[in-house]
C-alpha cells in the first residue's frame, strides 16, 4: 500500500524525531566529560579527550552524592506514604456511594494544579514556626500535595476496572470492605499501583522549588544542589552537566520501564 | 597534591609562629580555643576566590583549635535569601556573611553580635594582636559597621578596578587607559569596537550586578545619587540622568545582550580577548592573569576606574563576617575565633597569596607587592578615598535593589526611557522608604 | 450498583488521605490568606501589622503583576498550538503501519524529554544556547544569535524548550487516541477518500477529543506552575522578558522578602487556577 517514496519520508522523519529527543542528552553527557577549558571552546568541539573529573569532583568533593541520597530517601518515603494514604481513598472513591463525592474528587484534582509557589510561601513560614526547616520529613509531607492526587487518580481508575461481581461474592460470604480491598482488589490493581508509585517517585525526584526553599544543607535535594553551582562568578559547565546527568539517569530508567503507562499517568487516567 | 601539602605545612608553621609570638602576651589561639574544642560552627561561603583561599587554609585552623568549621556554599544570588531564611527560622548558622548592603538589615534585626559585645563577654578569646585600627577604616566601617557600631570584620574585600588589555589598546594606538568615562566612550569606544571585538563590557544582568555594578557605577561619577538629603529619589536630577544616559550611549561599544552579562560572562569576554576593557571587582584579578583561565594573561593591566565630572568614584563592595546572635555561647566563641583568625594580620599574607584580598593595611605595606599583584596600588587608592554609600546602605536595600534591577534593565533594553525608568524606581523606592517610617520621623535619615 | 457503607467505614478509608491532604494542602493556604492581609516582611518581622486588603489592592493595580500574567498566557498561547500541531504530526506518523522497530525506538525516545527533571532542562538550555560556545548556534550554521541576552530570543528559547519537553506528551496522548479508532472504520474511510485531512477531521477527531481536552487542562495548569526550567535558564531575564507568574511571586516573596504581598499574589493566582480548573473539569470529567 505504501509507496517507497513515502516510506523513505517516514524513515527520515522518524529518525529526525528520535534525534531531536535524544540529542540534548547526548550533549549533556558529552559536556559532562569535558574539562572547563574544552567546554568553553567556541565553536564547541565534538571530539575531545573525555575525563571523569567532573563526576569525581561533583560526587565526592561538592557533596552531590549526599544530595542524591537525600532525594532518594525523600522520594521513596513520600511515595510510600502517598500509597498508604491514597490506595484506601481510591478504593472508597471507586466503590462506595456517598454524598459530596464529586466535590472531594474536584478538590483532589485541584491540588494537582496548584502552583507550588502558592504553597511554598506559607509552608516555609509554618515549617519555620515548627522548627521543620531543612528536615527530610518536611519535603516528604509537602510532596503529598501532588503525589496523593496522582495515586488516588490512577488507582481509582484501576479499581473501577475490576469487575464488581468479584467483591459482591466476597461480601455475601461476610467479608468486610477492608478484606475485600486487600484480598481481592489489591492484587488485581497492582499494575496501576506500580505505575502510580513510579510517577510519584519521578515527580518527587524532579521537584526543585520546595527543595530550594525548605532545605539548606541536611536535607538538600539533588536539583537544588545543581542550581547552587550557578554562581555569577564562574560557571563550571562540565560539573553542572555531570550533576544533571546523575540526576536524570534514574528518572529516565524509571520512565522507560513505565513507558507504556506514561501517558495514562500524566493525564491522570483521562487517556487509557 | 604535593604543593598543597607543602602549603598546609607552611600554614601550620605560620600559625605556630603567630602562637609563639603571641605567647609573649600570654595568649595563644590553641589555649584560647581549648574550652571550645569540638564545637562546630556553620557559615555560608560563596564560590569565589577569597573563600577558596580560606578553605585551603582551614585545616590548619581546625587542627590548632579543635573547632570544626562547616562551610555551606551558595552562589551570591542565593546567599542573602539563604541567610535571611536561616535567621528568621532560628537555624544553624553561627556566622553571618554580610555584603556591605546587607549590614543595616542584619543589624536592625539583631541577627548579629557587635564586636564590643564579644569583647565584653569573652575577654579571654580576644587576640591581643587583633588591632582593629589596622583595617582600612573605610572598609571596616562600610563592610562591618552600622550606626557607629562594628559588627563584622572585613573578610572578602573588593574595590572596582579597571582591567584593560594593553595589547589591544596599543594596537589601536593608545599608550594607556582612559582617564575619564567620557574619554572611554568618545575616543576609545569607536577605536576599539570592530571586527567582533568591543571596547568595553559592563556587567548588567538583572540581579545585584545590575544595581551594584551597572546602575550605581554610572550614577556616582556623574554627580548623581539614589537619594537626596530629604531621602527622596534623586534619580531624575540632571546629574543622575546624565549618568544613566551615558550608560545608554556607551552600550553601542559593548557586546550585544549586555543585560544578560554577569561577572562570569564579562570576565570571560575580557579573558578571551573579545573585550578590551572592563570595570570589575579586584577579586577577579587571579582569574584574568592566570594562563589557565585567561588567553590574554600577558596583556592584562590594572588602572583605577575612570573619572567622571564628579571625580573618581570607584565601586566599593565586599563582605564581612560577624558572629550570629542565634548561636549558643560556645558557638559564639568558636565563631569569633574563626573570624578573628581568618581576618588576622598574621594570616593576611598567605590569604593574599592564595587569591584572597585582605583589608589589612599592614598587608600592603611592602612596596614590592605591586610588582606581583598589579591591582594593589589602585586598590589601596580606592580604599583611601571611596564612596562607602556607593549603594545606599540601609535596611531596606533588599527591596530597593529588586526595583532598581527591574527598571534599570528595562532602561538598558530601551523598554522605558531613562526618565520614565528613574520615575518608576523613584516612586517605588519612596513607597518602601515611607513604609519603613523614614518620612514620618520614625527613623532617622541616616547614611 | 455501588455500595452504601457505614460512616465509620467511609471515614476509615477516606479519612487518612483527606486529613493528610488537608494538613499539607489547606492549612498552608489558610495561613497564606492570613499573611496576605498583613504587612509581613521577612526582614522586618518586628513590624508585622494588619493592613486589610492593601496587599490585594497593590497586586490588582500593579501593572507588573498583570504583565507577568499576560506573559504566562502568551507563552501558553504560542507553545501549546505548536505542541499540538507537532504532536499530531508525530502521532499520525507513528500510527502508520510498518517500520515497527524504528517506531518502537521513536516511542521510547519520546518518553525521555517529558521525564527529564525540569531544572535540568534549563541547565541544558544554558549550555546549548550560549551565544559563543553553545551548540545551537553551531548547528544553525555558525549563526551568532544571542539567545539569552535578547528579550525576544530568550522568549523564543523558552518556547523551544517547552515544546521540546511537552510535544512528546501531546504526541503520545494523541497516538493513544488514534489507536482507539476501530480498525474497520478507518479502513472503510480510507477506501472512500485519499485525503488524510478528511479522515482526520471526520473519523479520527472524535477519538482525539478527550486527549486534547486533557492536554489543554494540564498544559494550562503546568504553564501557571512553570518555574524550574525558567529559573535555571534565564531567571526571568533579560529584564523581565521571561518572568512568568510563578517566578514573579517567588521573587517578591523570597528575594524582596515581602511575604504579605507575595501571599496576596499567590491567593489571586490560586483563585484564577480554581476557576479555570472548575471550567475545564466540568467540561471534562463529566462522568464522575
Amino acid at each position: 500500500m505504501t509507496q517507497p517514496r513515502s516510506l523513505l519520508w517516514q524513515i527520515v522523519l522518524l529518525i529526525l524525531v528520535i534525534a531531536l529527543c535524544v540529542f540534548p542528552f547526548y550533549w549533556m553527557v558529552t559536556t559532562s566529560l569535558k574539562t572547563q577549558v574544552v567546554a568553553l571552546e567556541a565553536p564547541p568541539v565534538w571530539i575531545f579527550e573525555p575525563t571523569l573529573d567532573n563526576y569525581r569532583e561533583a560526587l565526592f568533593e561538592d557533596g552531590v552524592l549526599r544530595t542524591l541520597i537525600n532525594s532518594l530517601v525523600i522520594a521513596v518515603s513520600t511515595t510510600l506514604l502517598a500509597l498508604v494514604l491514597g490506595v484506601p481513598a481510591a478504593f472508597a472513591l471507586a466503590r462506595f456511594e456517598f454524598r459530596g463525592k464529586k466535590d472531594l474528587w474536584f478538590w483532589f484534582i485541584t491540588n494537582r494544579m496548584v502552583s507550588p509557589i502558592v504553597l511554598a510561601l506559607p509552608f516555609f513560614l509554618i515549617a519555620r514556626n515548627l522548627g521543620l526547616l531543612d528536615k527530610h520529613i518536611t519535603l516528604v509531607l509537602i510532596y503529598l500535595t501532588f503525589n496523593l492526587p496522582i495515586v488516588i487518580w490512577i488507582v481509582t481508575d484501576q479499581f473501577r476496572g475490576i469487575p464488581y461481581d468479584l467483591d459482591e461474592a466476597a461480601r455475601l460470604e461476610g467479608a468486610s470492605q477492608w478484606t475485600i480491598m486487600r484480598k481481592i482488589c489489591l492484587p488485581l490493581a497492582m499494575p496501576g499501583i506500580a505505575v502510580s508509585a513510579i510517577f510519584s517517585f519521578i515527580f518527587s525526584w524532579n521537584e526543585l522549588l520546595f527543595g530550594l526553599i525548605l532545605t539548606r544543607s541536611e536535607a538538600k535535594t539533588a536539583p537544588a544542589m545543581a542550581v547552587s553551582f550557578m554562581e555569577g562568578y564562574n560557571l563550571p559547565y562540565g560539573k553542572i552537566m555531570a550533576t544533571s546527568t546523575l540526576i536524570v539517569i534514574p528518572v529516565l530508567i524509571f520512565a522507560l520501564i513505565a513507558s507504556k503507562q506514561l501517558v495514562r499517568g500524566l493525564t491522570m487516567g483521562a487517556v487509557k | 597534591m604535593k604543593l598543597r601539602k607543602l602549603l598546609c605545612t607552611s600554614a601550620i608553621a605560620g600559625i605556630v609562629a603567630t602562637g609563639a609570638l603571641a605567647e609573649s602576651h600570654g595568649w595563644s589561639l590553641k589555649d584560647a580555643a581549648a574550652p571550645y574544642a569540638g564545637t562546630t560552627v556553620d557559615v555560608v561561603f560563596l564560590l569565589r576566590p577569597g573563600y577558596e583561599a580560606i578553605e585551603a587554609m582551614l585545616p590548619a585552623f581546625e587542627e590548632e583549635t579543635g573547632i570544626k568549621v562547616n562551610v555551606i556554599k551558595h552562589p551570591y544570588e542565593n546567599a542573602l535569601g539563604e541567610q535571611v531564611r536561616d535567621f528568621v527560622a532560628g537555624g544553624d548558622l553561627d556566622i553571618a556573611l554580610i555584603d556591605l548592603v546587607w549590614i543595616g538589615n542584619f543589624a536592625e534585626n539583631e541577627w548579629i553580635v557587635p564586636v564590643d559585645q564579644i569583647k565584653a563577654d569573652y575577654p579571654e578569646i580576644i587576640d591581643p594582636d587583633l588591632d582593629m585600627d589596622d583595617f582600612f577604616p573605610l572598609v571596616l566601617n562600610a563592610f562591618g559597621g552600622w550606626n557607629d557600631t562594628i559588627y563584622g570584620l572585613p573578610f572578602d574585600n573588593y574595590s572596582g578596578l579597571m582591567f584593560y588589555n594593553r595589547c589591544m589598546l596599543e594596537e589601536a594606538g593608545f599608550d594607556g587607559p582612559p582617564e575619564t568615562w567620557e574619554e572611554l566612550k568618545d575616543t576609545y569606544g569607536p577605536a576599539l569596537t570592530k571586527d567582533g571585538k568591543y571596547a568595553f563590557a559592563l556587567q548588567s544582568k538583572r540581579n545585584e550586578t545590575q544595581s551594584a555594578d551597572s546602575f550605581a557605577r554610572v550614577l556616582w561619577p556623574f554627580g548623581g545619587s539614589f537619594l537626596n538629603d530629604e531621602f527622596r529619589s534623586n534619580l531624575n536630577s540632571e546629574e543622575s540622568q546624565a549618568g544613566l544616559k551615558f550608560r545608554q550611549d556607551l552600550m553601542q561599544y559593548m557586546p550585544d545582550g549586555i543585560v544578560a552579562y554577569d561577572h562570569a560572562e564579562t570576565v570571560n569576554g575580557f579573558a578571551q580577548g573579545d573585550v578590551a576593557m572592563i570595570t570589575e571587582w579586584s577579586a577577579f584579578y587571579s582569574t584574568v592573569v592566570s594562563p589557565d583561565t585567561s588567553a590574554v594573561a600577558d596583556c592584562v593591566e590594572i588602572a583605577p576606574e575612570p573619572k567622571g565630572p564628579a571625580g573618581r568614584k570607584p565601586a566599593l563592595g565586599g563582605f564581612s563576617l560577624a558572629v550570629a546572635e542565634q548561636a549558643d555561647d560556645d558557638e559564639k566563641a568558636a565563631a569569633w575565633l574563626f573570624i578573628q583568625w581568618a581576618t588576622s594580620k598574621a594570616n593576611a599574607g598567605e590569604y593574599l597569596e592564595r587569591g584572597g584580598v585582605p583589608a589589612r593595611q599592614s598587608a600592603y605595606a611592602d612596596e614590592s607587592l605591586a610588582e606581583t599583584y598589579k591591582f594593589v596600588p589602585a586598590l589601596v587608592e580606592s580604599w583611601q578615598d571611596g564612596v562607602p554609600e556607593f549603594r545606599p546602605r540601609f535596611a531596606e536595600w533588599p527591596e530597593i535593589t529588586e526595583i532598581v534591577q527591574e527598571w534599570g534593565t528595562k532602561m538598558m533594553l530601551g523598554e522605558v526611557s531613562t526618565e520614565e525608568g528613574a520615575q518608576e524606581i523613584g516612586t517605588r523606592m519612596e513607597e518602601v522608604l515611607e513604609a519603613a517610617g523614614y518620612y514620618d520621623g520614625e527613623k532617622p535619615l541616616a547614611q | 450498583m455501588q455500595n452504601k457503607v457505614s460512616r465509620g467505614t467511609l471515614l476509615g478509608f477516606l479519612g487518612p488521605a483527606v486529613l493528610g491532604l488537608a494538613l499539607v494542602g489547606i492549612a498552608p493556604l489558610l495561613y497564606a490568606l492570613w499573611t496576605s492581609l498583613h504587612f509581613f516582611n521577612l526582614t522586618k518581622l518586628k513590624k508585622i501589622e494588619f493592613i486589610g486588603l492593601e496587599n490585594y489592592w497593590t497586586v490588582l493595580t500593579d501593572g507588573v503583576f498583570w504583565q507577568a500574567m499576560g506573559r504566562t498566557f502568551f507563552l501558553l498561547g504560542t507553545a501549546l498550538p505548536l505542541q499540538i500541531a507537532l504532536g499530531l504530526g508525530i502521532a499520525l506518523l507513528l500510527h502508520q503501519p510498518g517500520l515497527t522497530l524504528l517506531k518502537t525506538l521513536a516511542r521510547l525516545s519520546l518518553v525521555l524529554p517529558m521525564a527529564t527533571t525540569y531544572a535540568v532542562v534549563g541547565l541544558l538550555g544554558q549550555v546549548m544556547f550560549n551565544q559563543k560556545f553553545g551548540v545551537m548556534n553551531q548547528l544553525l550554521g555558525g549563526a551568532d544569535i544571542n539567545w539569552i541576552g535578547d528579550p525576544q530570543n530568550a522568549f523564543a528559547m523558552i518556547i523551544f524548550w517547552d515544546v521540546w519537553q511537552w510535544t512528546p506528551f501531546v504526541a503520545l496522548v494523541l497516538l493513544a487516541g488514534l489507536t482507539m479508532v476501530p480498525g474497520e472504520v478507518e479502513e472503510a474511510a480510507r477506501l472512500e477518500t485519499k485525503s488524510w485531512w478528511v479522515i482526520l477531521r471526520h473519523v479520527q477527531l472524535p477519538f482525539l477529543l478527550p486527549g486534547l481536552t486533557a492536554v489543554l487542562i494540564l498544559r494550562t495548569a503546568d504553564t501557571l506552575k512553570l518555574f524550574d526550567m525558567v529559573f535555571t535558564l534565564t531567571r526571568g531575564g533579560p529584564g523581565a522578558a521571561t518572568e512568568f507568574i510563578s517566578l514573579m511571586i517567588q521573587r517578591v516573596g523570597f528575594r524582596a522578602f515581602d511575604q504579605g504581598l507575595a501571599s496576596a499574589q499567590a491567593v489571586i493566582l490560586l483563585i484564577i487556577t480554581i476557576i479555570l480548573a472548575r471550567i475545564y473539569i466540568r467540561v471534562f470529567y463529566k462522568e464522575v
